[in-house]
């Protein structure tokens, strides 16, 4: 577990300055960052030489056991040395950092992104399952995103670089993940130890379809032709996180990754040609494109993309041929282009610009950075001792030992090093040598504590090209399968020879440079031109596709319910005729059903007909209240209880959220309605009688093809009901036990509508909502009315002294019989929904009385939210609790304990508690929310 | 009587539509409460048997049918959490758009 912790420290990092960051001194902050990363670099260290005896270190913990998921870290040569470059440059970013930013607000954000960046890519690299490496892969890309677009509440261009970034590596990544499913499936594992030890995988029959989707991921993510325009876009990033992710680690997760599966994938022709073609395309276009820029960061964005190719092409090599010039090229590319952006980025601070025409003569006002510079510069043109040297004769020496010297990847290798070359001198020459330019005034001289870190990486880039043998080559020993010798100086070989032709050529740009300048190179079309068209096309379609929409309501309704009708009819058109079609009235209760029901339907017709509202909302309870008394006359008590009291509510509802709604409004929508044509009325009718057919054939189908008196489950409920659960009341049993899940559901969400309803109607946020501020609109709003706490009684003429009395009275008694309900409950009609209710409505009668202001000063212990989330959460630890003893969850406990008073203690009473909590908290909530004081006009 | 239920459950489901294609929201609101009832009603009619008596243990004759009882409570509240919802969100729509004609409410086409 100890591996797991390890890698997961810069997350802790991170969630650590998330927290308390910015009360952090300076100081502090960075040397718990650098302090952080230098111990993983340490701690990753350690286990060089056990990846050396052993060859990889995994480490495998259960995970989700039922996906086959597992936690497992995969330490072999490749990780370390992924792992030390990532905690390595992450020592030197995290002192750059500390020192870069003005604001101290600004340095702690960046910091904890960054860190956030730093956990997903040690997982990355850690990574010993494909499903947990696609996870640390899309984290990269979301917090790459974050970093790109760090400026973007004022840098419209960070904006577009971060989106451009985040939809390419992500639709890179949707890809991967399909192209990582297969191989998993194709491997049948989805451990990186498994699939790396399947030999078979190149004769798979998916092998070309994996290995595709994989190649879309990769070269996305390490902007390979044609995906290499997101990286120079992503200069928008502050320079730190260029340096860090967009030169030394992340764009380099796509290599990484090749570098992983060529053990099990590479090496085949479908490999060895997509890699050279796509990465000396990268290779040669990145070069020639870098020489064009005169943004600085634009300079050495285009020179990664090049660097990135030639890493590409290597690892395409067949034979595990490049695999050496590659991890030697990852380190010497990482070491002298962190340096370099981080140079840009004290250039950008001391002057107030990157553009190179505005730029000279910086190396008598910023010495030490022109040391750094010119280092870092010569290493990455190739020049010896430096390490980037070494790369280089690599690199040369496996496309030579590979191809024959006189073949087309030579040549483009070749030209692409002189161009480098050529790059390298415009950024030591152009920049800090030669006659310095006015505009220099902006700015100011970048702090001597921000040199600390890329000087050390500019010793590296030195010491690591003089002393290659006792540094780096025990690196890289385990990384690469074959023994290999690794000099600074080989003698005169043909990689020499033509790394000398290069330099030269690079030098003989140089000294022309302005007339290769002034060569207008032919308009191809744009990378990211090609992607603004495609997000504008997404949007045109967009814009299609909503002009075939009405808006409205009605029609939409009409369209679903028309469906729904014909869903309806196989349903209906079958009649089995299990059981006859039963109009007798038997008895005094069926004529009074008979009545009630006619009643019922004749309210509705009124309400219909109603041209007040509140007159048709008092219709609708008329209704309900005659359906109440139908489940009394079932006879199915608990409902027709649970009825009366949500009819009470409801009524209640309707009439107060009327009344909230303007008179004005409310007059126009009644003119409106009465407007309305016969012929689109005769319309609805047709509708409106089609459902009614078809759900009343429904019904009666349903009715006709129920078999009499053959349910299992009802018989079984009664006669388990008191064995099982220990309450008589069947269908408490039922709801509290036999079908808990149903009811659990069930609070929750009546918590969860009402808490929205809570939200909507008072909360001030909900203000824009309301007015709709910011947005398009066509409509005149309606601003949001405060209205002064003094002016609001609630509904104040029912507030006399009589009815304060009653309502002060009416409370404690609505409790008791609550509690009554909730005690009683399992063996009488009523439950924990029917307490709660009932509390609620004493809860109601006090605002109704008191108004909301004093209401809620009067009853300020009451805390309706708390209160649904105690109940739910007592209804889940009842549901829980047999887990303890191993059984499965919500099943019975079997409690039956006698009490006197005819009290008994059930296994059901917890439940029916948290019930009654979760309802009464929604119904006062429900009832809070509409007493709120908001302008009230006139029924 | 379980034929008289099925009618008057289409009867109330019809008459719901209507008031559902009502422009006027609360019209509309309403509407979505007679649906309920009329499903809550519906329940009832394909309950198993026809009960004497109310399902509790120990009670003399036929029992009511226990599991329609138990599915229309849950139905009965869950419709009151809905109707509540829907009426802030009325609410808020009258003051959001300045109308309660829902042929006003027509921002998804801009």
């Amino acid at each position: 577990m100890d591996f797991v912790l390890a890698a997961s420290v810069p997350f802790g990092v991170a969630l650590f300055l998330s927290v308390i960051g910015n009360r952090l001194p300076r100081g502090w902050r960075t040397l718990l960052t650098a302090g952080a990363s230098a111990g993983l670099f340490g701690w990753l260290l350690g286990y060089l030489s056990v990846v050396t005896q052993q060859g990889a270190v995994e480490k495998s913990f259960e995970w989700v056991s039922a996906l086959g998921l597992r936690l497992t870290l995969y330490l072999d040569g490749l990780a370390l040395l992924f792992g030390l470059l990532i905690t390595g440059v992450g020592v030197v970013v995290a002192l750059y950092t500390g020192n870069y930013f003005d604001s101290d607000e600004e340095a702690n954000r960046f910091t904890l992104l960054l860190f956030a960046f730093m956990g997903a890519m040690l997982w990355l690299v850690l990574s010993g399952n494909l499903i947990t490496l696609f996870i640390a892969w899309e984290l990269t890309s979301i917090t790459s995103y974050l970093l790109i677009g760090f400026k973007g509440g004022k840098d419209a261009e960070a904006r577009t670089g971060a989106m451009q970034a985040l939809v390419i590596t992500g639709g890179g990544g949707l890809a991967l993940l399909v192209g990582l499913a297969l191989l998993g499936a194709a491997a049948g594992t989805f451990e990186m130890s498994g699939v790396l030890g399947n030999t078979a995988l190149r004769d798979h029959p998916h092998y070309s379809a994996l290995a595709i989707l994989i190649f879309a991921g990769c070269f996305t993510k390490s902007a390979q032709f044609p995906f290499q325009f997101w990286l120079p876009g992503a200069m928008a990033a502050p320079s730190p996180a260029s340096a860090y992710l967009h030169s030394a680690t992340m764009v380099k997760a796509g290599i990484y990754l090749l570098a992983r599966l060529y053990p099990a994938l590479g090496s085949t022709e479908l490999w060895t040609s997509a890699l050279l073609g796509v990465g000396l395309t990268t290779m040669l276009l990145g070069a020639v494109i870098a020489l064009g820029k005169r943004d600085l960061k634009g300079l050495l964005a285009y020179s990664t993309v090049s660097q990135l190719g030639a890493l590409v092409a290597l690892l395409g090599l067949p034979d595990s041929a490049g695999l050496k010039a590659a991890f030697v090229g990852i380190l010497a590319h990482g070491l002298y282009k962190a340096a370099l952006f981080l140079t840009a980025g004290a250039v950008d601070h001391a002057t107030g610009t990157r553009i190179i025409d505005h730029l000279g003569g910086l190396a008598k006002t910023l010495p030490g950075w022109t040391g750094v510079a010119v280092v870092s510069a010569l290493s990455m043109a190739g020049i010896p001792p430096l390490f980037g040297f070494v790369g280089k004769e690599v690199l040369l020496d496996a496309v030579i030992g590979s191809y024959k010297v006189a073949s087309l990847p030579l040549l483009i290798v070749g030209v692409s090093a002189a161009l480098t070359v050529t790059a390298a001198l415009i950024l030591i020459f152009d920049v800090f040598f030669g006659a310095p330019r006015e505009s220099h005034a902006h700015g100011h001289p970048p702090k001597a504590a921000l040199l600390v870190g890329p000087a050390l990486l500019a010793v590296g880039t030195l010491a690591l090209g003089l002393f290659l043998e006792p540094l780096i080559v025990p690196l890289i020993t385990p990384a690469v399968p074959k023994a290999f010798e690794l000099h600074l100086f080989h003698g005169i070989t043909p990689p020499l020879i033509v790394s000398i032709i290069a330099v030269a050529g690079g030098v003989a740009i140089f000294v022309v440079r302005r007339m290769w300048l002034a060569i207008r190179l032919p308009a191809l079309p744009s990378g990211a031109g090609v992607f603004e068209q495609a997000v504008a096309g997404a949007g045109w379609i967009g814009d299609r596709l909503l002009s075939t929409q009405s808006g409205k309501l009605r029609v939409y309704l009409t369209v679903i319910l028309g469906a729904v009708a014909l869903l309806m009819l196989p349903a209906v058109l079958t009649y089995n005729g299990q059981r006859s079609l039963d109009f007798a009235l038997r008895n005094t209760g069926d004529v009074l059903k008979l009545i009630l029901l006619i009643v019922s339907v004749g309210a509705t017709v009124a309400a219909i007909r109603a041209q007040r509202r509140f007159v048709a909302a008092l219709f609708l309870g008329v209704m309900g209240y005659s359906m109440g008394i139908v489940f009394l006359l079932e006879p199915a008590p608990d409902v027709a209880l649970v009825q009366f009291l949500v009819e009470t509510l409801s009524t209640i509802l309707i009439i107060v959220m009327i009344s909230r709604i303007s008179l004005t409004l409310r007059d126009r929508a009644t003119r409106i309605e009465s407007r309305q044509k016969p012929l689109s009325r005769l319309g609805d009718i047709a509708i409106a009688g089609t459902m009614g057919l078809m759900v009343g054939l429904f019904a009666l189908g349903a009715v006709i093809n129920r078999p009499v008196r053959e349910s299992n489950v009802s018989d079984w409920y009664i006669a388990n009901a008191k064995p099982q659960v220990g309450i008589t009341d069947v269908v408490g049993s039922v709801v509290t036990d036999f079908r808990g899940m149903d009811t659990l559901l069930e609070i929750t969400v009546f918590g969860f509508a009402a808490l929205s309803v809570l939200t909507l109607l008072t909360l001030p946020q909900s203000r824009e909502l309301l007015t709709g501020k910011g947005r398009a609109r066509r409509h005149t709003d309606r601003p949001y009315v405060h209205v002064p706490e003094e002016d609001t009684y609630g509904i104040a003429s029912f507030s006399t002294p009589l009815t304060r009395m009653a309502a002060t009275v009416v409370l404690p008694f609505a409790v008791i019989i609550a509690l009554v309900h909730l005690l009683y409950g399992g063996d009488a009609p009523g439950d924990g929904f029917t307490a709660g209710v009932v509390a609620g409505l004493g809860v109601a009668l006090w605002y109704v009385v008191f108004g909301y202001y004093e209401a809620k000063r009067r009853l300020h212990r009451l805390r309706p939210g708390a209160l649904i989330g105690v109940g739910i959460g007592l209804a889940l630890i009842n549901a829980a609790l047999p887990l303890a003893f191993g059984q499965p969850f919500l099943a019975h406990t079997g409690l039956d304990i006698d009490l006197p008073a005819g009290l008994h203690v059930s296994s059901t009473l917890l439940f029916e508690t948290g019930i009654f909590l979760a309802v009464f908290g929604g119904s006062s909530v429900v009832i809070e929310a509409i007493a709120h004081p908001k302008e009230v006009e006139t029924l | 009587m379980n034929a008289i239920f099925a009618i008057v459950t289409g009867i109330l489901f019809g008459l719901g539509v209507y008031l559902l294609l009502r422009r006027d929201l609360v019209k509309t609101a309403m509407g979505y409460y007679v649906l309920f009832t009329a499903i809550n009603l519906f329940f009832l009619a394909v309950g198993v048997f026809d009960g004497e008596a109310a399902p509790y243990v120990g009670e003399q004759g036929q029992p009511s049918d226990p599991l329609v009882q138990a599915l229309l409570l849950t139905a009965i509240v869950i419709s009151f959490g809905t109707y509540a919802l829907l009426l802030g969100m009325i609410n808020v729509a009258s003051r959001r758009f300045g109308t309660i004609d829902s042929d006003d409410v027509d921002h998804l086409r801009r």
